[in-house]
């Protein structure tokens, strides 16, 4: 019974100190965001990938404050042909891989035919792009052939990231490009290095400072060494983990109760940015009755846009009307979009149902499970058109179901919700990508919806060089689709992250959503 | 016994197989393609047509379920949608954690359950028996959920002496791995501080786990010394002067866990399932939070690489029951 006392008293003096913060030699910042889904940069398109590509990977340009401009990166320059189909790079000398290796044009060659051949969501703004060949004109020159002009393209240049070819190679099995490795490794330049030694998918995940990263580290003095990121599942729990202590930086899609939690936290800073993510409630235009435009007009009448920023979100959002943020170039200027008024819906209601659309019918809404955002919205709008006698059914779905049941017009919802966040920085990547008629069939281009016009000023748009006349195109096109109500455009995204006082540096663009780590110290 | 053993896990080949055949069917008959999942967000629909062609999506579902039928008796689980690594690299990483959490659970119930169970027994009808009723009733009636959202609150905001959540402080090494069991691979290796930081990070979702079961045992005790303190052997004892610590130590209580012992068993199922939502909870990074994962993704072959192991342990412990019945009662034994 001595002995069992005795073991017992040792356990608990241990654990009395293992209380107290083990010290420790490097700087150390932990992470609470979200992590992506595995750690390969041409396997995803989303926003937590952006924490590995933009920190471990480097590309040839990069995006960088907001409004976000485009930087030279690994590239020092490049030149485009009068015709807009051939883009020559010039690979910045001396920068090198993890492993030490110099980066080649070869290795741009590689990365892209890689991201493409892998024909993951990546590759998919490059197949837009209809380039035709990649090649390595000499060791420090990357020549890209476009079949025909595509205007964009030098803004999807920062989506492809550069891998090392030398790593990955050994590790190829079959035809999976080293996926298999590369999910859960790295072989990138970028100003950190994954250690894969205690790597979980999506819930832990260490990266080591790069010492000799290319850009150096004179803008940094004080620069963070380790940085352990876990992702915790639950709000709550993610909220007072961040009030605790426990970690240092939050996430940035938490309810307006969680912000205000944070915001009386004595050494929690909230770090609020007007960022290019728009919040959008989707209609199928294919379907009866939302392929009468009546109909879409009463439904865009029915949202209470002031209640729903003001009273719901706190003002932490703001209003835009249309399919293009505000802050992007592009916006059609004075385009009032539609305001709340259930007298209007009501009257644009009668006149859809004069012309024989089937009103009354149960309209089914699609938000998803895991962001209560898109929940109250659904609910708010489920009640005001309850006052104009349309019966809404919430069901509450997963973005893989969604993303499925949105390929086909006859299985998409009848209306779902959900963000366009900024992938990259050119109209194109809402309102050209959102209502093109040849993009059906992906999440994007959702509503299935079909203007001939619209299509015509889309395609003008990416085939014309010149800014001023691409700029008329996509006001053009972007009048036209709200004219035609065919989504309900509700806000664009302020973001809010909670970012403990001790960290320092930190900077927001809305590529990427502030998770470059290089800015950032801790005291 | 032999016998029986052999039939009991030849049982086990059909039970696991009926649950895949119905996993299977109930994972891919909901409108949700994993093509979708695989080709990832923003990939056109040529894409994945082009994926659901190369990974055989769109072949019968009747020839997807046999090959990977196949596999699974190669002992190949597949490869997850989400992290690129194959399912069982996956599990064997997490798989430890819910076993720390699990086993912690059970000891913690079965160990204050029992000697719990016995004194409500003995001070049947008095002031302790009607409290434990109270703690009881409220153990199996409170969701877990709730339960640990309320310590976090408790321990870890208010009174700051817990962790919120993790297995340990993101700044606090792992302990070399041996069994991938946190306590005991900082036993072995002599790692003191990260042995005291995980058990420091053990207490709650261990508590919160263990709160159901501690209630079911302490009731199963309880009840079962209860009729065991009826016997004619105990009143004979009792009345010719035997000690009745113990007569209750070590003849009445052997006599009454036969049914406790089933309980654990299936409580140890029970809590293995139970674990998905401590560990969302939590934070816990087991086999429990890579199920919730695994559901919100589409991940099919993680769910049901996971269903058919937690399907596996559970008729593993409850073949381990019937031998624990066979130690525990002689007669139960001969009739095996």
């Amino acid at each position: 019974m001595k002995t069992v006392t005795k073991l017992l008293s040792v356990v608990a003096v241990l654990v009395l100190l293992a209380g107290v913060a083990p010290a420790a030699a490097q700087s150390t910042l932990v992470w609470g965001d979200n992590l992506p889904a595995n750690l390969d940069p041409h396997a995803l398109y989303d926003v937590p990938s952006s924490f590995i590509q933009l920190n471990v990977y480097d590309n040839l340009y990069r995006y960088e404050g907001n409004p976000p401009k485009m930087k030279p990166w690994l590239a020092e320059s490049h030149t485009a042909s009068k015709d807009g189909k051939t883009w020559e790079f010039k690979v910045r000398k001396g920068a090198t891989f993890h492993d030490g290796t110099e980066i080649t044009a070869e290795d741009v060659v590689y990365s892209f035919k890689r991201q493409v051949g892998m024909n993951k969501a990546a590759a998919g703004p490059f197949k837009a792009a209809n380039v035709a060949s990649v090649t390595a004109s000499d060791k420090y020159t990357v020549k890209f052939q476009l079949e025909k002009p595509y205007a964009p393209f030098l803004s999807i240049v920062p989506i492809l990231f550069v891998v090392n070819k030398k790593q990955i190679d050994p590790n190829v099995k079959g035809d999976d490009w080293g996926f298999g490795w590369l999910a859960s490794n790295s072989a990138g330049s970028g100003a950190y290095v994954v250690d894969p030694s205690n790597y979980i998918p999506q819930k832990q995940l260490t990266l080591k400072r790069y010492a000799k990263h290319f850009s150096g580290w004179g803008h940094n003095q004080k620069p963070v060494d380790v940085v352990k990121a876990v992702e915790i599942a639950e709000t709550a729990t993610r909220v007072n983990a961040l009030i605790k202590g426990e970690v240092d930086i939050g996430d940035s899609y938490l309810p307006t109760d969680q912000v205000e939690r944070l915001q009386k936290t004595k050494d929690v800073v909230v770090q609020r940015n007007e960022s290019m993510r728009i919040f959008v409630i989707r209609m199928n235009n294919a379907k009866p009755p939302f392929d009468n435009v009546s109909f879409r007009r009463c439904l865009s009448h029915a949202f209470n846009y002031q209640g729903f920023i003001g009273d719901i979100l706190k003002n932490y959002a703001e209003r835009n009307p249309a399919p293009i943020p505000k802050n992007l170039w592009g916006y059609p200027e004075g385009v009032k979009g539609y305001d709340f008024d259930l007298k209007k819906a009501q009257a644009e209601c009668d006149k859809a149902k004069a012309a024989g659309a089937p009103v009354g019918r149960e309209i089914q809404l699609h938000y998803q499970a895991q962001l209560d955002q898109t929940k109250q919205a659904g609910e708010l709008f489920q009640s005001d058109l309850k006052k104009i006698g349309l019966n809404v059914k919430l069901i509450t779905d997963t973005w893989p179901n969604l993303t499925t049941a949105t390929g086909k017009p006859e299985t998409s919802p009848d209306m779902w919700i959900h963000w366009v966040s900024a992938y990259f920085i050119d109209p194109e990547n809402w309102v050209g990508t959102m209502y093109d008629s040849a993009l059906h069939g992906t999440w994007k281009a959702s509503s299935y919806y079909k203007n001939p016009k619209v299509d015509e000023l889309l395609r003008s748009a990416r085939s014309v060089t010149s800014q001023a006349e691409r700029t008329k195109f996509y006001q053009d096109a972007a009048k036209q689709v709200v004219d035609d109500a065919a989504d309900i455009w509700v806000y664009n995204t302020v973001e809010l992250r909670g970012v403990r006082a001790r960290v320092k540096g930190f900077k927001f663009s809305p590529v990427g959503s502030g998770n470059e780590l290089r800015w950032l110290s801790v005291n | 016994m032999l016998r029986f053993l052999a039939l009991r896990v030849l049982l086990v080949i059909p039970v696991l197989f009926g649950l895949l055949v119905l996993t299977f069917v109930l994972v891919r008959v909901v409108p949700n393609d994993p093509s979708a999942a695989l080709a990832g967000q923003n990939a056109t629909p040529q894409q994945v047509a082009e994926i659901r062609a190369k990974y055989g999506f769109d072949r019968p579902l009747v020839v997807q379920f046999g090959i990977y039928v196949r596999q699974v008796l190669q002992g190949d689980f597949g490869t997850s949608i989400q992290s690129g690594r194959r399912v069982s690299v996956d599990i064997l990483q997490r798989l430890p954690a819910t076993l720390e959490l699990t086993f912690a659970a059970l000891l913690l119930g079965a160990g204050l359950g029992i000697p719990l169970g016995v004194l409500a027994a003995v001070r049947h009808n008095g002031w302790l028996d009607h409290a434990l009723r109270v703690f009881t009733v409220g153990g199996i009636a409170i969701a877990s959920f709730w339960f640990a959202i309320m310590l976090q609150l408790l321990f870890a905001m208010q009174l700051d002496v817990l962790p919120l959540r993790g297995r340990l402080s993101p700044i606090v090494d792992a302990p070399p791995h041996l069994t991938g069991l946190y306590l005991i691979d900082s036993l072995v290796t002599g790692t003191w501080t990260t042995f005291g930081n995980a058990v420091r990070h053990l207490v709650l979702p261990a508590v919160t786990l263990s709160f159901g079961a501690l209630a079911t045992i302490t009731r199963f005790t309880r009840s079962g010394v209860l009729e065991t303190l009826q016997k004619e052997y105990v009143t004979y004892a009792t009345a010719v002067g035997y000690p009745r610590r113990v007569l209750i130590a070590v003849y009445v209580l052997r006599n009454s866990l036969v049914a406790t012992v089933t309980q654990i068993g299936l409580l140890f199922g029970a809590l293995l399932a139970g674990a998905v939502v401590v560990e969302s909870i939590y934070d816990w990074p087991g086999i429990g939070s890579y199920a919730v994962q695994a559901i919100f993704t589409s991940d099919y072959k993680a769910i049901l690489a996971v269903t058919l192991l937690v399907g596996a342990v559970y008729s593993v412990v409850n073949i381990v029951v019937d031998v624990v019945h066979g130690l525990i009662d002689p007669r139960v034994a001969e009739q095996l």
